[in-house]
């Protein structure tokens, strides 16, 4: 499902994020990279979804090989990745409603398609009741959810987050991480790199550690394994 | 693409023209200046060109007599005329009738004669048979006693080449230097769009929305600001040319050509060429600020 092949990255300052990281994930599978600040894992996640590219390596997600994909290509990879971030990115002058829409308006899906979808995806994030609203009128949580729901409306087969319980209290978290479980009971694949030590050891799930760049520990049921 | 996305660019386009409104008014004031230009020239050219199909149609050669050639001289003089070569025909034209018509055009001016005695000559008005004679016919009359100044249409069309030649000379110029203004202007607005907007493009890039799709609405913008900017200098041209044909009187050879036909020649290029410079500025703006 998502391949890295000793991969490196060299930011043009010449700040070196990752230096030689090789993993493998497989489809359903459900990862936690784990590491300290300024460590590499949102360098990791944007790799992935080549919002940067490989100064070395080869970096492979669903059937599309990322660094050699032709500009023409990268939409429809896209479509296949859905990204949550720490800060939502929703856009404030639509609704809930229009938000999720949104990802599948510009990517010119039948009115059908979108009306099913979104109904879909708001009543799994359990927003149906708030699909009016805007998001200055929400929790952070329920924000987040959004977030999710706007990941997800696409069918996409693997979820890439960073840091998405980062802006929230300890319950929300607890939302956000419940969400993310049933999406991947439905045979999703989930990579969810995260500073939250209680949902990493509650959960027992496989978790990638990076330190400087480096993978310094990959464990199936694995834990935060930081004092921080 | 599908006729939907057309209508979301369309929307989105017009949308972000109202958003930017003094950058848009700036915008697409630039570029009705250049085509109002542009459109002057065509239509001043277009009856120049006919001004001077004109005289040279009217075969005609008028030719001063000097004032020392007495009214017994006259009609020997006239018969000379009329003996030479390509003559077809030959009228009189006295001082006096002369001075009549000259009063009759300038109308209200007229008193500007008085007290001038009458400083036109008697003139022989002479048809050439046909037109490549004319200049031939010129020549001979010139040199026929008793004659002082000649004029014939080529005369006339040389000095109005050298007229259109000039505007357009200096209206290439000027429509060069607004053309770029008004790339740059419309580029600039779009700039403006595009970064207020980076958040959308951001999302859209995310969820795989084509490079086409995201540039779509930037590139309806500028082509609307191209449109509006060619629609009102038409509009203006339009009705001042309708309005000089109407209003103001001319004599032949000099006459203004119909109202429609010089729109159905000008119309158009303003159109195609507004287009033009507003797809061009956001082109310029998309790939300098788009990065998809
Ligand atoms: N766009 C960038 N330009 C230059 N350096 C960057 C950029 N993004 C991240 N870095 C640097 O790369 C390293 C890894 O950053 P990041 O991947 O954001 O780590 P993490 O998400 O684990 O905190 C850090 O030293 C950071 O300063
Ligand atoms: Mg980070």
């Amino acid at each position: 499902m998502i391949e890295l092949q000793d991969v490196w990255k060299e930011y043009g300052n010449g700040t070196a994020a990752l230096s030689g990281v090789s993993v493998r994930i497989k489809q359903g599978e459900f990862v936690y990279v784990v590491g300290p600040s300024g460590a590499g894992k949102s360098t990791f996640i944007k790799l992935m979804y080549r919002e940067e590219r490989p100064t070395k390596g080869h970096i492979f997600v669903g059937g599309f090989n990322i660094e050699r994909l032709r500009e023409r290509q990268i939409p429809l990879m896209r479509r296949t990745i859905g990204v949550v971030f720490q800060d939502y990115k929703l856009l404030q002058k639509l609704t809930v409603w229009e938000n999720v829409a949104f990802a599948l308006e510009v990517i010119e899906a039948s009115r059908r398609t979108i009306h099913r979808r979104v109904e879909e995806v708001l009543d799994l994030v359990g927003l149906s009741e708030k699909a009016g609203m805007n998001p200055r009128e929400l929790s952070g949580g329920e924000q987040q959810r959004v977030g999710v729901a706007r990941a997800l409306v696409n069918k996409p087969s693997v979820i890439i987050a960073d840091e998405p319980t980062g802006n929230l209290d300890p319950d929300n978290s607890w939302g956000i991480l419940k969400l993310f479980e049933r999406v991947n009971d439905r045979g999703t694949t989930i990579v969810m790199a995260t500073h939250n030590r209680e949902l990493v050891n509650a959960t027992h799930k496989r978790v990638i550690a990076i330190e400087g760049g480096q993978i310094v520990r990959d464990q199936e049921r694995g834990d935060y394994g930081y004092e921080d | 693409m599908r006729i939907r996305t057309v209508g979301r660019h369309t929307r989105e386009g017009f949308k972000n023209l109202f958003r930017n409104g003094w950058m848009t008014f700036a915008a697409v004031s630039a570029v009705a200046v250049t085509l109002f230009i542009l459109g002057l020239s065509i239509a001043l050219s277009l009856n120049i060109q006919n001004v001077s199909l004109n005289i040279e149609n009217q075969l005609q050669v008028n030719a001063d007599v000097s004032d020392s050639v007495t009214a017994k001289e006259l009609p020997a003089l006239g018969k000379e005329l009329a003996h030479l070569p390509g003559v077809r025909s030959i009228t009189f034209v006295s001082k006096a009738d002369a001075l009549q018509k000259m009063k009759k055009i300038l109308q209200g001016n007229a008193s500007m004669f008085n007290g001038l005695g009458n400083p036109l000559p008697n003139e022989y008005v002479l048809q050439a048979a046909n037109p490549e004679m004319t200049s031939g016919l010129a020549k001979l009359v010139q040199h026929v006693k008793g004659i002082q100044n000649v004029q014939y249409g080529q005369s006339f069309i040389g000095k109005l080449l050298a007229v259109t030649a000039a505007v357009r000379d200096g209206a290439i110029v000027l429509i060069g230097l607004l053309l770029v203004m008004g790339i740059f202007l419309i580029s600039n607005t779009i700039k403006i769009t595009i970064f207020a907007r980076r958040r959308e493009i951001e999302i859209m890039k995310l969820v795989g929305a084509t490079d086409g799709f995201i540039r779509g609405p930037f590139f309806v913008e500028g082509t609307l600001m191209g449109l509006f900017g060619a629609a009102i200098p038409a509009f203006v041209l339009y009705e001042l040319y309708r309005w000089m044909f109407l209003n103001v009187t001319l004599f032949p050879p000099f006459s203004l050509l119909p109202t429609a036909y010089v729109a159905s020649r000008v119309l158009w290029v303003l159109i195609l060429c507004g287009v033009f410079i507003g797809a061009w500025g956001s082109i310029v703006s998309m790939r300098r600020f788009l990065r998809v």
